[in-house]
C-alpha cells in the first residue's frame, strides 16, 4: 500500500486525493497537481474532526495543501 | 455512536527524520490488524518536521501500544493536543472559495458531469452554488455543492 516513489505522486486539485495514474478515481477529475504539501490519511471520515474540517467524506490518502 | 459523543484527541508521535510519511503509512498498516485501536486520521504536515499527528478518541496508552508496532515511530509526546491547535495545518479543499458570479466552471459530479456552466449565485453559508449550463439553449438554473464543480476560468486575482 505504501507508495514506492512518493515524488511522482500527484494530487487531485478538486478533492485533494493522492492519485496514482492520470485521473482521480474518486471524482474523475484530470486536474492533478505535483505541487502539494502535507500528507493525510483519513481512516474514519465520519468520526474525524480533521476530515470534517477538510470537507473529506471518504477514507484514503490526501494532501493537506495543493497548489 | 453519535458524532457528538466522540471526543477526539490529537497525539504527536516523534519520528525518525524524513520518515514522517512512511510512518503515516506504517501506522495505517499496523491498524489493519488491531481493531482495538481506534484511530480516525493520521497526518504529517510538512511544517512539523520529525512528527506525525494522530487523531483518536483513545487514551494515550493505546497510542503508545500502536507506536511500539511502527518502525521509525520513536515516542509518543506526553499529553494530548486539542484539535484547535492543529487546525492551522489544514487547508480545506476548495468548496466555494474562488468562485464568484460569472465564473466559468465544469461540473465534476452528478448528472451533468462534464458540462460547462456559468455561476449565477454563490451561497457561501450553505456551500452551494447555482449555475446555468453554458451550452444549453434554455438556461435552467441548477444548484450544486461547491465541491462538485471545478473552476475553468476565473478573475485573475491570486
Ligand atoms: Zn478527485
Amino acid at each position: 500500500m505504501a507508495p514506492r516513489n512518493k515524488k511522482s505522486l500527484k494530487v487531485c486539485r478538486a478533492c485533494h486525493h493522492v492519485v496514482e495514474g492520470e485521473s482521480c478515481m474518486t471524482c474523475g477529475s484530470t486536474n492533478l497537481s505535483e505541487d502539494w504539501a502535507g500528507y493525510l490519511y483519513i481512516v474514519d471520515p465520519k468520526n474525524s474532526e480533521i476530515a470534517k474540517k477538510m470537507n473529506i467524506d471518504m477514507p484514503g490518502r490526501y494532501a493537506l495543501k495543493v497548489r | 455512536m453519535t458524532e457528538e459523543s466522540v471526543r477526539n484527541r490529537v497525539y504527536a508521535i516523534k519520528t525518525t527524520a524524513k520518515q514522517e510519511r512512511t510512518v503515516v503509512d506504517n501506522i495505517i498498516k499496523a491498524l489493519e490488524d488491531h481493531d482495538e485501536i481506534n484511530v480516525v486520521a493520521v497526518m504529517a504536515p510538512d511544517e512539523l518536521k520529525g512528527y506525525v499527528l494522530v487523531e483518536s478518541p483513545d487514551p494515550i496508552a493505546r497510542i503508545e501500544q500502536l507506536r511500539e508496532m511502527v518502525p521509525n515511530a520513536r515516542s509518543v509526546v506526553k499529553g494530548e493536543t486539542s484539535f484547535h491547535e492543529v487546525e492551522h495545518f489544514l487547508e480545506p479543499k476548495p468548496v466555494v472559495s474562488g468562485i464568484d458570479e460569472g465564473t466559468i466552471v465544469e461540473l465534476i459530479a452528478g448528472p451533468f458531469k462534464g458540462e460547462k456552466a456559468i455561476v449565477k449565485r454563490v451561497d457561501t453559508s450553505k456551500e452551494e452554488i447555482t449555475v446555468e449550463l453554458y451550452e444549453s439553449m434554455v438556461p435552467i438554473p441548477i444548484t450544486v455543492r461547491g465541491d462538485n464543480v471545478r473552476v475553468i476560468d476565473k478573475m485573475p486575482e491570486e
